[in-house]
């Protein structure tokens, strides 16, 4: 993985890097399927998919009898106990506590009944919560206050793992890293540089239904993903995830030995090892010794404008306001993206016009493209009419973490805004030692332009436009701290729809206004290639199956019979 | 009475002046400093606006490889990699002279006050702040200094001056106890002048030919702490340096693109070498035993 995750805690499992390890330690009630696409939910620690009222307002979920929790100090003589639907109200409650710094709260904020108020009034976890109850020791009920159509999409999600009370009090601060879980793995090791699982002795023991995850033989066959039919995992007896920052160590590390198994083909690898980009191929050589798989990811790049910085966002003197806007479309037509897709992405991501990616249904091909078309002219044009100039324009802060990649990010956008007339030293790095630090930073509002990439939680476009929702603003997941009631008003009417074109209407009039408001700078989906040995069966997913797609991992010998009949 | 007796040699030239005389019949000092210059020069254009003001602009395609447009090609996001490599030896000059200027001006200022105090709790003092600063490593010191300065541009700058004045402090500490127990300062003192005075304006400028020497070493090695420090993400913050060049080559060079990483490293490699050969030459001129 290209970082180390801060925290393996469920609450704080933000982070795809900590998503992939939390799911793996951790039990969810859903999950997806590892095979199907698109993306199919299934139950994983629920014992069938919820019983949902005629008003869509109570979610009735059974919990798998028989689950119980790796052995772990925590636990009465070491022996873990079986895991109850308390412990999943226990868990989720936890993102309503302050005291864990949460980070998946904004999922169910003003969803679920007197969960809100259940915090307001001080945590205390010996009060119920009316919407969240275990009814009996196995069943789980959710009572929402309007309609949720994503609620079973989030239980899939590493936010939603289950964490036993006792192992939360027993270790405190550093249940972060004393993972205790009903997961297929338990940790027996974690540092900066590696987290390394093993099996856990009390998983279920659950064949592999092949069928039912929804298994295509036409694409899939070649991957080998049949041998695993009916067989128990996890079959790996150890699980090493290298934690490598630089895409270059990581190649280094996959091609020059067996260090590690399946990694990302960095930019600068991409002439050497393609044969051809349209589409996608290797070249015999490293077709020879390589799976591979391309995808185009479930999220995008972007960057936002944080609006409640008066020098760019919202200002109480409407001409200043006025003025900003038009500062901010400047902005966003002096933003080359084909240049940036050709840096840094190949030439093979998708640029598209607001925040509705390519990837889920919702997304619209027909959409104006001007607010993806370099037109630094326009920029200066629009700056100009509106009095800006070297001297009037304000300082521009610019946060990232150190790293060539990071610097010369930083140095093409600062290029391309000199292009349009800012002068250089308006626009200033600010370097954070960590990722953890500038993520701090965004969700503190200390910055007021913020450059990142989002992974939809689930494949509705309602996941990405909640990051521009007035509600989730800082600390929430709305970083650019945009407020439009307007904007807010449908994305709550939406909210509550299941999908039709109706709603599909909503989200596309919802991203249009964003564009019209100028307020972000977006966006791009790139397109992942990722390798794996051949020996390794698997089908490595950096989506919505994440992480847990390790939980079906087998490694054979090189040579062996099995992966010869496959060639 | 002079403050410079002891510099006066034989035939009545000053020390300065032989110095001189021996420098210029060196070849290798010589050619050494052509070189010095010739950077400098470089350097100076940059400061004045004369060349290398597009390096942060964007203006080529994607690693393109060396051209009559491009002299040494252009980087991953089409910047002109001659332009920076221009930019860089500015860099490279500002950080070498202002590390040797802070931490000569220090070490001789804290030198020479331990000499002349030596066998004291002053002396006992500056040698124990000595030793500390000597047994941190230096890139935890600057990691500490850095973090501190909450990404100070001037955190590289005051780190390394904050470890590079110890070697010359020692020098001249020396030095000064030498000196301090020769007659014209023992005159001086007896006569009451200023013990300020006795440092600062008799034994101080005796030490003049050791500071050249310590602040050519510590111009060198400024440039190329400097280098390792941007390589690391601990140098320069907003510019551009041969090791922030460096850095950017880690993943262009499994690329198969060398320019970047060939650029740094040879106009780096060409800058040290030529000021260590000059510090050298420097260093003979300026010894007593050799001048005759």
């Amino acid at each position: 993985m290209d970082s180390a995750p801060t925290s393996l805690d469920p609450v704080r499992a933000s982070t795809l890097y900590a998503n992939q390890l939390v799911v793996n330690l951790y039990d969810t009630l859903y999950a997806y399927k590892y095979l199907q696409r698109p993306y199919k939910l299934r139950p994983n620690l629920a014992a069938a998919m919820p019983k949902i009222s005629p008003d869509g307002l109570t979610y009735s979920i059974p919990v798998k009898k028989g689950v119980y929790f790796a052995d772990d100090p925590a636990f009465p003589g070491g022996k873990g106990r079986e895991l109850t639907a308390g412990d999943f109200v226990y868990s989720l409650k936890r993102h309503f506590d302050p005291s864990t710094r949460p980070g998946g709260a904004w999922l169910w904020q003003g969803r679920i009944v007197g969960l809100d108020e259940w915090k307001q009034a001080g945590s205390d976890y010996s009060q119920e919560v009316p919407g969240l109850r275990a009814i009996d020791s196995h069943l789980v009920q959710l009572t929402l206050q309007r309609p949720y159509p994503q609620l079973v999409d989030t239980l899939a999600l590493g936010f939603s793992g289950v964490v036993p009370r006792e192992a939360v009090e027993y270790y405190g601060r550093e249940f972060s890293i004393n993972p205790v879980g009903s997961g297929p793995f338990r940790l027996v090791s974690y540092d900066s540089s590696r987290a390394v699982l093993v099996p856990q002795e009390n998983y279920r023991r659950e064949p592999v239904d092949l069928e039912y995850e929804g298994y295509d033989p036409v694409t899939q066959s070649r991957y080998g993903v049949a041998l695993i039919d009916g067989r128990i995992p996890p079959f790996v007896d150890r699980l090493e995830v290298n934690f490598i920052k630089e895409g270059s160590a990581r190649w280094s590390s996959f091609t020059k030995s067996n260090e590690i198994q399946y990694a990302g083909l960095p930019n600068e690898q991409v002439e050497r090892v393609l044969a051809s980009i349209d589409p996608v191929t290797l070249k015999p050589e490293y077709a020879e010794k390589y799976h591979m798989k391309t995808a185009l990811e479930a999220g995008f790049v972007y960057s936002t404008f944080n609006m409640d910085f008066p020098e760019f966002g919202y200002n109480d003197n409407p001409e200043r306001a006025r003025r900003n806007h038009a500062l901010r479309c400047a902005m966003i037509r002096g933003f080359d993206w084909e240049s940036r897709n050709e840096s840094w992405y190949s030439g093979i991501g998708e640029v598209f016009p607001g925040i509705i990616p390519p990837v889920v249904p919702e997304f619209d091909p027909g959409l104006a493209r001007d607010s993806v078309t370099y037109d630094p002219e326009g920029a200066r044009a629009l700056l100009a009419e509106h009095g800006w100039n070297a001297e009037s324009l304000p300082v521009l802060t610019y946060g990232t973490t150190p790293g060539p990649t990071s610097r010369l990010f930083f140095e093409q956008f600062r290029a391309w805004m000199m292009r349009i007339g800012y002068p250089k030293d308006k626009i200033i790095l600010k370097t954070y030692a960590t990722f953890g630090d500038i993520v701090k930073a965004w969700r503190n509002s200390e910055l007021p332009f913020i450059s990142k990439g989002w992974g939809l939680d689930y494949p509705d476009a309602e996941n990405t436009l909640q990051l521009f929702y007035g509600p989730n603003a800082s600390p929430g997941s709305n970083d650019g701290n945009y407020r439009n009631p307007e904007y807010d008003e449908l994305y709550r009417r939406a909210g509550v729809m299941l999908p039709s074109p109706e709603r599909t209407e909503l989200y596309r009039r919802m991203n249009q206004m964003m564009i019209d408001d100028c307020v972000a700078i977006t966006g791009l989906s790139r397109v992942g290639i990722t390798l794996w040995h051949r020996n390794v069966i698997a089908l490595p997913d950096r989506n919505f199956v994440g992480g847990r797609f390790m939980y079906y991992v087998d490694v054979l010998e090189p040579g062996a019979p099995e992966l010869e009949a496959l060639r | 009475m002079s403050a410079r007796a002891d510099t006066v040699g034989a035939h009545g030239d000053s020390l300065w002046s032989k110095a001189f005389r021996k420098f210029r019949h060196d070849r290798v000092g010589m050619w050494s400093l052509a070189v010095v210059l010739a950077y400098a020069i470089v350097a100076l254009g940059v400061v004045l606006g004369v060349w290398a003001t597009d390096w942060a602009e964007v203006s080529g395609p994607k690693w393109s490889p060396a051209s009559v447009e491009y002299w040494f090609g252009t980087n991953i996001i089409g910047q002109d990699i001659f332009a920076r490599s221009l930019y860089s030896t500015r860099t490279a000059f500002e950080v070498g002279l202002l590390v040797a200027l802070g931490a000569t001006a220090l070490g001789a200022l804290l030198g020479a006050i331990a000499g002349f105090f030596s066998g004291t709790w002053i002396d006992e003092l500056i040698i124990w702040v000595m030793g500390v600063l000597d047994s941190v490593p230096f890139i935890l010191l600057v990691a500490a200094i850095a973090y501190t300065l909450q990404g100070s541009p001037w955190a590289m700058h005051i780190a390394m001056i904050s470890t590079f004045w110890i070697g010359t402090a020692r020098l001249i500490r020396g030095e000064v106890i030498k000196l301090k127990s020769l007659e014209y300062v023992e005159a001086a003192q007896a006569i009451g002048v200023n013990r300020l005075m006795i440092i600062f304006r008799h034994i101080l400028p005796n030490t003049f030919h050791i500071l050249l020497v310590q602040a050519t070493l510590s111009f060198v090695a400024a440039i190329k702490s400097e280098v390792i420090l941007s390589f690391l993400g601990l140098g320069v913050k907003d510019g551009m340096s041969w090791g922030l060049m460096i850095s950017e080559s880690t993943f262009e060079v499994l690329a198969g693109f060398f320019n970047n990483f060939l650029a740094a490293s040879v106009l780096m490699f060409g800058l040290v070498m030529a000021f260590n050969m000059f510090s050298d030459a420097l260093q003979d001129a300026l010894d007593p035993r050799t001048v005759k």
